[in-house]
């Protein structure tokens, strides 16, 4: 191609056109589970397909608050991505942890605030599953695997977060019912779900309890205005005497910090997915600018500093990738991964601002300016604060490698 | 050796483009060729021999019909080429031909030739990415590629008329609708400027018809916009299933450049395009091109446009 | 109603490699159902569910076409045929007529459903031979079908004009990509298709050549684009200019 003359390239960031759903992903399939890969590769492929199609053009709108995520939300639900860990009595797809994260890591890059809302959804989905009676399970999880119902995973206050154990939200046994009074913050997808799994103290501890939308007492505030993350319905969850039946307690009494807890571990390796999914699209739109932006009469994709941004960004990708794919496998096996999980949301977390704040770089000017591009960054910053901030997480690694070394 | 061939087509100007590929082949090969037409088309073909077939009103319209017409008398007759235009109902006609005959059958042909017996000939191949040599043992039936040869103008010669007859069908014609034409006759348009993706809204397509009206020309669009979002009528949709068009011009505005659209606009003289990104595919395909915003690029191509007019 | 609906599994178009000297990489090119044939297949489904019935997937290639068989019994089909032949390696005529026995040996059917042309080669010949060489009714480029009783009643889409045609059933209908958005299986669905029965039939075991098989391709080769590229970068106000200035020495502007 003869050029006449070079510009600044339009503002636009247009995604490349690219298959979500890669060769990369085949690879890493193929290597964690070898015996059934390509099974997993051919369903993975389909959503992606379907993800690329149906959700990622409407992500730039969600962003700007001119499009729902309900819409493009229920129709993943019917592809079935709710279902694919959970066991096939419930309407799950009883498919290994590796392929469902894998699938958050193709939504995030698809839209971030779709793949929030449905990884807080899916954790209570989680929590019936390993702590739910069988009853409970078999009322309330069908309809949460099919996405009939939506859910919402209720435990942060407004003055305790990481510190779960002095959370002030309490519940009382009255008769055959509990009273829940207190009120919970930065709750996603409040106000929308039909069913609340809710972190409440009773005297022995905190304990684990399923609220119905609609129930009296259950109020909400308005959504949250947040810096990214548009999309999703973030706020407050107020309970004023809000009456439950008991058999709406999930477990034991007192034993609600160690589920909340261990719903947390998989909800992190959740995370880390979720974020190597928008590294990857802030590093695609950046690797095609910086092939067609000109400077100094030529792209600067041929200057070493743009070359090392390229170089790092793929590489922390390829890690971050990696780090959550055996954190999955390490669950799978059935052993405590909670270190893992740790060690992957850390990682990748910090890995996808680095990579996103990279691409604003690149982009200079426009990025500073392109809301499409500096979103990835806006969405991305949330998740070294939500699901366990990398501080405590962090004090985490450490602990269970001073109990390892003894 | 020397061959006879047949040229028809429903559409009396498309035989006559079959007619100037039948006139072509049988001059190089050696030999004659026969325009058929049915029922009232004789005075509207070309060529020196033309062959009418005559039967009910329904012939005319139906495929079914008249490639049942056109075998029974091929039986007779024995051509060993029958070519047909390659327009949707010419290739029904000369797929059922083919198999009433007992013969092979090739279709969007173009670069036509004989040789050892054996019809050759090109044609289109994945999304015309490539280009596929082909080759089909006479006696055969193929379908011309429409556009591919010069039409000849009808002749004063006198049709030998041939009675069909009572011809059984087994579906039959309930309506016909004429497509609007307006100004949209892209097929024979010499300047077409056309509209893809790139165009935001509905509204912003006036900014592609103004300026096509300003340069005389219609107006197409890619498949999206068409099929998908419904902002043009399927008319206008340009492509391999689509129209294709061989215009003097062809201005790609917003069009990313996908074979499926390539496809139908390759036979263009002029290809030009404006995209505001710079690895669209439609500039590998373009002979000009504007990198930009169209929403600033069209308005300033209207102001030059006018300019040069005084 | 017992439909059976006609696919083929082709090379992507779109992913296909040339090397420097023009020739295509066949070999190991990735494949997919022909593009339009997901709208036969979706089409096939809406009758399914309309009249309610069953949907047989029919196609007349390689062990690499179960790939798109199974892509279609996620979608809703409920069996596969396929009839082991490279539809490359033969001509249209021969794969039309183990098409057609295929589908007479599966059926009998009320419907047989094709899409209008094959994404590589779009010849548009194989449903008409296959609705001639079965004997029976044939309505192509539906964009609308409507079945009553033992009839049906085809919207066709042609060039110029939009025709309605009223055939009996059983019947041959090739279906425009307009027609409707194909639907996507859902994870379930693809799980599921493996277990869905797909029979594989031999050719000559299916229908015995009569003549020798001669492929219509004796070559392919990459188009030669031979366009300027030409390519003008600046501020609107000069690219047009530049634009329009080199088209009207291209002499293609009006006067």
């Amino acid at each position: 191609m003869r050029t006449i003359k070079s510009l600044p390239k339009s503002a636009r960031t247009k995604a490349p056109v690219l298959a979500i759903y890669s060769a990369e992903h085949r690879r890493l399939m193929g290597i964690f589970h070898p015996s059934r890969h390509e099974e997993y590769e051919e369903l993975l492929s389909s959503l992606g397909a379907f993800m690329e199609k149906e959700i990622l053009p409407l992500s730039p709108k969600i962003d700007a608050g001119e499009a729902k995520i309900e819409g493009p939300r229920k129709a993943l639900f019917e592809q079935g991505m709710c279902q694919i860990p959970f066991p096939q009595e419930y309407g799950g797809l009883g498919l290994p942890f590796t392929v469902y994260s894998n699938a958050v890591e193709l939504l995030g890059t698809a839209d971030a605030s779709i793949a929030l809302s449905v990884e807080i959804h899916n954790a209570v989905a989680e929590g019936l599953n390993r702590f739910a009676s069988e009853e409970q399970k078999r009322k309330y999880l069908p309809s949460l695997l099919t996405g009939k119902a939506l859910a919402s995973f209720t435990l942060t206050e407004p003055a305790s977060g990481s510190d779960a154990g002095t959370m002030a939200t309490t519940a009382v046994r009255k008769g055959g019912e509990y009273s829940i009074n207190g009120s919970k913050m930065f709750i996603t997808n409040a106000g929308d779900a039909e069913l609340y799994m809710v972190f409440a103290k009773t005297p022995v501890g905190p304990s684990c309890f399923l609220v119905r939308a609609g129930t009296p007492g259950l109020s909400f505030g308005g959504d949250l205005k947040k810096m990214g993350m548009k999309g999703s319905r973030t706020s407050e969850v107020v309970f004023s005497d809000c009456r439950v039946p008991e058999e709406n307690l999930v477990g034991e009494e007192g034993k609600g910090a160690d589920y909340a807890k261990e719903v947390l571990h998989g909800a992190r390796i959740i995370v880390a997915a979720l974020n190597v999914g928008i590294a990857q699209i802030a590093y695609d739109k950046s690797l095609a600018y910086a092939r067609s932006r000109r400077a100094f009469g030529k792209p600067i994709s041929e200057f070493q500093l743009t070359r090392e941004k390229i170089a790092d960004m793929k590489t922390g990708i390829s890690a971050g990738r990696l780090l959550y794919f055996y954190a999955s496998s390490v669950k799978e096996s059935g052993v405590d991964f909670s270190s893992e999980a740790s060690q992957a949301k850390v990682f990748a977390t910090e890995m996808s601002l680095k990579v996103c704040d990279a691409a604003i770089q690149i982009y200079g000017g426009y990025g500073y300016t392109s809301d499409e591009l500096h979103r990835h960054w806006r969405d991305a910053r949330l998740l070294t604060i939500g699901e366990g901030t990398s501080e405590v997480l962090r004090l985490l690694i450490a602990r269970r490698e001073m109990a390892r070394s003894q | 050796m020397s061959i006879k061939v047949w040229a028809f087509s429903e559409v009396p100007e498309v035989a006559n483009e079959v007619a100037s590929a039948a006139d072509a082949l049988s001059k190089a090969a050696g030999g004659t060729y026969t325009v058929i037409g049915v029922n009232g088309s004789g005075p509207r073909l070309a060529g020196e021999a033309k062959l009418v077939l005559k039967g009910s009103d329904a012939l005319s319209g139906s495929p079914e019909l008249t490639a049942e017409a056109l075998s029974r008398a091929a039986k007779e007759a024995n051509p060993d080429l029958i070519l047909v235009g390659s327009t949707r109902n010419g290739k029904e006609i000369a797929a059922r031909l083919a198999v009433k005959l007992g013969r092979s059958c090739a279709s969007d042909l173009f670069g036509l030739a004989v040789s050892d017996g054996a019809l050759r000939g090109k044609r289109n191949a994945f999304a015309g990415k490539l280009i596929g040599e082909v080759s089909t043992p006479l006696p055969c039936v193929a379908t011309v590629k429409v556009g591919a040869y010069p039409t000849l103008a009808p002749s004063a010669a006198a049709a030998t008329m041939k009675e069909v007859g009572d011809l059984p069908s087994k579906s039959h014609l309930v309506e016909r609708r004429e497509k609007p034409r307006g100004t949209v006759d892209l097929k024979g348009a010499k300047l077409i400027v056309s509209a893809g993706r790139g165009v935001k809204k509905k509204e912003d397509l006036a900014l592609v018809s103004e300026l096509a009206a300003e340069l005389g020309g219609a107006v197409g669009c890619s498949r999206p916009l068409s099929s998908d979002m419904g902002w043009l009528p399927e008319e206008h949709h340009i492509g391999l299933t689509g129209v294709s068009v061989h215009p003097d011009l062809y201005l790609a505005v917003g069009i990313s450049g996908q074979l499926q659209h390539v496809a139908g606009i390759k036979d263009s003289k002029i290809i030009a395009a404006v995209n505001n990104d710079k690895s669209a595919p439609i500039f590998e395909a373009s002979d000009y091109g504007v990198v930009g915003d169209l929403y600033a690029v069209l308005p300033a191509m209207m102001k030059e446009v006018r300019s040069r007019r005084h | 109603m017992k439909i059976a609906v006609c696919v083929k599994h082709a090379v992507d178009e779109n992913e296909l490699k040339v090397d420097p000297a023009g020739n295509p990489q066949f070999a190991g090119a990735a494949s997919k159902m022909s593009t339009f044939d997901k709208n036969a297949v979706e089409e096939a489904l809406r009758l399914k569910s309309a009249h309610s019935g069953d949907v047989t997937v029919l196609t007349v290639g390689t062990a690499d076409a179960k790939k798109t068989m199974k892509e279609a019994l996620a979608m809703g089909a409920d069996k596969g045929v396929l009839v082991t032949a490279d539809p490359m390696s033969i001509n249209t005529g021969r794969t039309a007529e183990l098409l057609a026995a295929a589908v007479r040996k599966a059926g009998p059917f009320d419907v047989v459903l094709c899409s209008e042309g094959s994404s590589d080669i779009y010849s548009g010949l194989v449903p008409p031979m296959v609705g001639e060489m079965l004997g029976l009714p044939y309505v192509g480029y539906a964009k609308k079908i409507e079945v009553a009783g033992q009839s049906a009643k085809v919207e066709r889409s042609l060039e110029d004009s939009v025709e309605v045609v009223e055939a009996p059933l059983p019947l041959v209908v090739s279906v425009v990509s307009e027609i409707n958005e194909p639907r996507y299986p859902t994870l379930i669905q693809i799980m599921q298709a493996g277990k869905k029965p797909m029979e594989e039939i031999a050719p000559d075991a299916l229908l015995p050549e009569s003549k020798p098989p001669s492929p219509l391709f004796v070559g392919m080769k990459a188009q030669a684009m031979a366009r300027k590229k030409v390519v003008f970068e600046g501020p609107p106000e000069e690219t047009a200019k530049k634009l329009v200035d080199a088209l009207g020495s291209e002499g293609v502007l009006p006067r």
